[in-house]
C-alpha cells in the first residue's frame, strides 16, 4: 500500500470524527491536538484508521507521533512489516 | 416535604418537551392523544430483530430527533441521549431557563440501562471487527452521560444525576426534581423521563416472563388485556418554585407525592404498596379522595398489574374520578413513562379534555369511571398520576391546576 493511501485513509477518519474539519486543508505537519481534536477523538481516529486498513495491532504502538504525517508513516511501516 | 394545596411555593411545571411515536412537541402529542390513530406496528430498529423464524416485536418507535447537537457531538450520542437533548431543548426554551443562574439549575435523568440496544450492537460490531473502535463507549455507557450531555449542551451547573425506578423512573425523576426545588437546592430542575432503548434481548426476556403482550394492540383495563406493548417516548419537565412563577406560566403544581417500596424485588405488584402510595400522596397534598378529578393510571395492560391498580384506586375511594391510560395510545416507554404521563395529565388539564383509552371495551372493574372510546370534557383541579416499577417501586403524584394550588 502506498504511503499516500495511508495518509488519505487517516484524513478520512479525522473528517468523520470531527466534521468541522471537513474543509480543512491538511498538511503532514498538522497535529490533531492543535486542531482541537480531543484525546478520545484522537484515539477513535487511530482505531478507525487501523480498522479501515485491516491492521490488527495495538494502538499503543503508535504513541509518540508528533503530527499526522509521522502517524501515517508509523502506520505505513506497520503495514509493510 | 410536599406542600399544602394553598402553598404558593408548591413546585410548578413551567416547561414541557415531549417525544412519542407521534413526533416531537406538545402539539402533535395532544393531537395524537385525541386523534384515534393506532401507531402500533412491527419494530424496525436494528438490534430489535427477533430470533430466526419468530415474528417481529410490535410497538412504537419515535422519529429521528431534530438536530440540537453539532454533528461532532451527535455522532457520539445514542438515540436515548439525542432524544433527551431534544425534549430538554423544548422544555428549556418554553420555561425561559436562559434567564436563570446556571448554578441554580439542576437536572434529574429518570432511567437506568437506557441504551441496551446500542450496547448490544456495539458488542456485535466489536466481535466482527475484533476490537472496539469507539472509545466514547467508555463513558457513554453510563446513563449519567446523558445528564452530562444535557448539562454541556445547555450550560447546567447545579446538581445533575440519573435515577432508576424501572417503569416508575420518570415519576421518580419528577419527584426528585420537585424535592430539589422545594428544598432550595436549586431554583429550577429539569426532570427527564429518558427513552428506554430496548434490544431484542430485553424484548425476549420480557416476553418469556409474560409481561409483554403477544398481540398487536395494548388493552389496559380491558378483559382481553394480555400484557404491555412497548412504545418509545421521552419527556422533560421544567420544575420551579411556585412563587417564582407568574400566574398563567405554569401548567400545574406538584402539590403532593409519594415514592415508597413494597420491600421486595421482582415484577409482582402490591395492592398494599399502591394504596399506601396513593393515600400518602393525597395526605401530602392535603386532599380528600373526593377532590381528585382525574386519574392518569399506570395502566400497562398486564392482567395482574391492571387488576391490582384498579383495586388500589377503588380502595382509595377514587371510584368517582375519570381514569384513562396513556400507554394505550403511545405504548409503554418504561423509563420514560412516569414523566411522559405527568406531562400528559398536565396537558389534558390545560385543554380541559381527557383522552380515550384505546382498546378498553369491556372494563375489568365496573366500579371505576373509565374514559373508554370517547374523550371526556372535564375541568380538572386536581389529578393523580400513578407509576409503578419492578422492584417494588410505587409512586403517586398529585397535580393541581395553578389556580387551585
Amino acid at each position: 500500500m502506498e504511503p499516500d493511501t495511508v495518509f488519505a485513509t487517516l484524513l478520512a477518519q479525522i473528517r468523520d470524527v470531527v466534521p468541522e474539519l471537513g474543509a480543512h486543508a491538511f498538511a503532514r505537519s498538522d497535529s490533531m491536538a492543535d486542531l482541537g481534536v480531543n484525546s478520545i477523538e484522537r484515539s477513535e481516529v487511530l482505531l478507525l484508521t487501523l480498522d479501515a486498513l485491516g491492521l490488527k495491532v495495538s494502538p499503543i504502538a503508535f504513541h509518540g507521533a508528533r503530527n499526522i504525517g509521522e502517524l501515517s508513516d508509523l502506520i505505513h511501516a506497520k503495514l509493510a512489516a | 416535604m410536599p406542600s399544602s394545596p394553598l402553598d404558593r411555593t408548591a413546585p410548578a411545571v413551567t416547561g414541557i418537551g415531549i417525544a412519542t411515536g407521534f413526533g416531537y412537541g406538545k402539539d402533535c402529542f395532544v393531537e395524537g392523544l385525541f386523534g384515534g390513530r393506532n401507531l402500533f406496528a412491527p419494530l424496525l430498529r436494528s438490534g430489535r430483530q427477533p430470533a430466526p423464524g419468530e415474528k417481529r416485536f410490535i410497538g412504537i418507535e419515535v422519529p429521528e430527533p431534530p438536530e440540537v447537537l453539532t454533528r461532532r457531538i451527535a455522532r457520539t450520542a445514542g438515540l436515548s441521549a439525542r432524544v433527551s437533548v431534544a425534549v430538554v431543548a423544548d422544555a428549556w426554551a418554553e420555561a425561559g431557563l436562559d434567564e436563570v443562574d446556571p448554578t441554580r439549575i439542576g437536572l434529574v435523568l429518570g432511567g437506568s440501562n437506557l441504551q441496551s440496544r446500542e450496547l448490544m450492537l456495539a458488542q456485535k460490531d466489536a466481535e466482527t471487527r475484533g476490537r472496539i473502535v469507539s472509545p466514547h463507549m467508555g463513558y457513554a455507557f453510563f446513563d449519567t452521560d446523558i445528564a452530562g450531555l444535557c448539562a454541556e449542551r445547555f450550560g447546567i451547573r447545579g446538581r445533575t444525576l440519573s435515577i432508576g425506578g424501572a417503569s416508575a423512573s420518570g415519576a421518580a425523576a419528577v419527584i426528585q426534581a420537585a424535592e430539589l426545588v422545594a428544598s432550595g437546592h436549586v431554583d429550577a430542575c429539569i426532570a427527564v423521563g429518558a427513552l428506554q432503548d430496548l434490544s431484542a434481548f430485553e424484548f425476549e426476556a420480557l416476553s418469556l416472563m409474560g409481561a409483554l403482550s403477544p398481540g398487536d394492540r395494548c388493552r389496559p383495563f380491558d378483559r382481553a388485556h394480555d400484557g404491555f406493548m412497548f412504545g418509545e417516548s421521552a419527556a422533560a419537565l421544567v420544575i420551579r418554585r411556585g412563587d417564582a412563577v407568574l400566574p398563567g406560566d405554569a401548567y400545574g403544581c406538584l402539590t403532593g407525592w409519594s415514592h415508597i417500596s413494597d420491600g421486595r424485588r421482582g415484577p409482582e405488584p402490591s395492592l398494599e404498596g399502591e394504596l399506601r402510595a396513593i393515600q400518602s400522596a393525597l395526605q401530602a397534598a392535603g386532599l380528600q379522595p373526593g377532590e381528585i378529578d382525574y386519574i392518569n393510571a399506570h395502566g400497562t395492560g398486564t392482567p395482574l398489574g391492571d387488576d391490582t391498580e384498579a383495586a388500589a384506586c377503588c380502595a382509595a375511594g377514587l371510584t368517582h374520578a375519570p381514569v384513562n391510560a396513556t400507554k394505550s395510545i403511545i405504548g409503554h416507554g418504561l423509563a420514560s413513562a412516569g414523566a411522559v404521563e405527568v406531562a400528559a395529565a398536565l396537558l389534558q388539564m390545560r385543554v380541559g379534555r381527557l383522552h380515550p383509552t384505546h382498546g378498553l371495551e369491556n372494563p375489568i372493574d365496573a366500579g371505576l369511571r373509565w374514559v373508554q372510546r370517547d374523550p371526556l370534557d372535564a375541568t380538572v383541579r386536581n389529578a393523580l398520576s400513578l407509576s409503578f416499577g419492578f422492584g417494588g417501586v410505587n409512586t403517586a403524584i398529585v397535580l393541581s391546576a395553578p389556580e387551585t394550588a
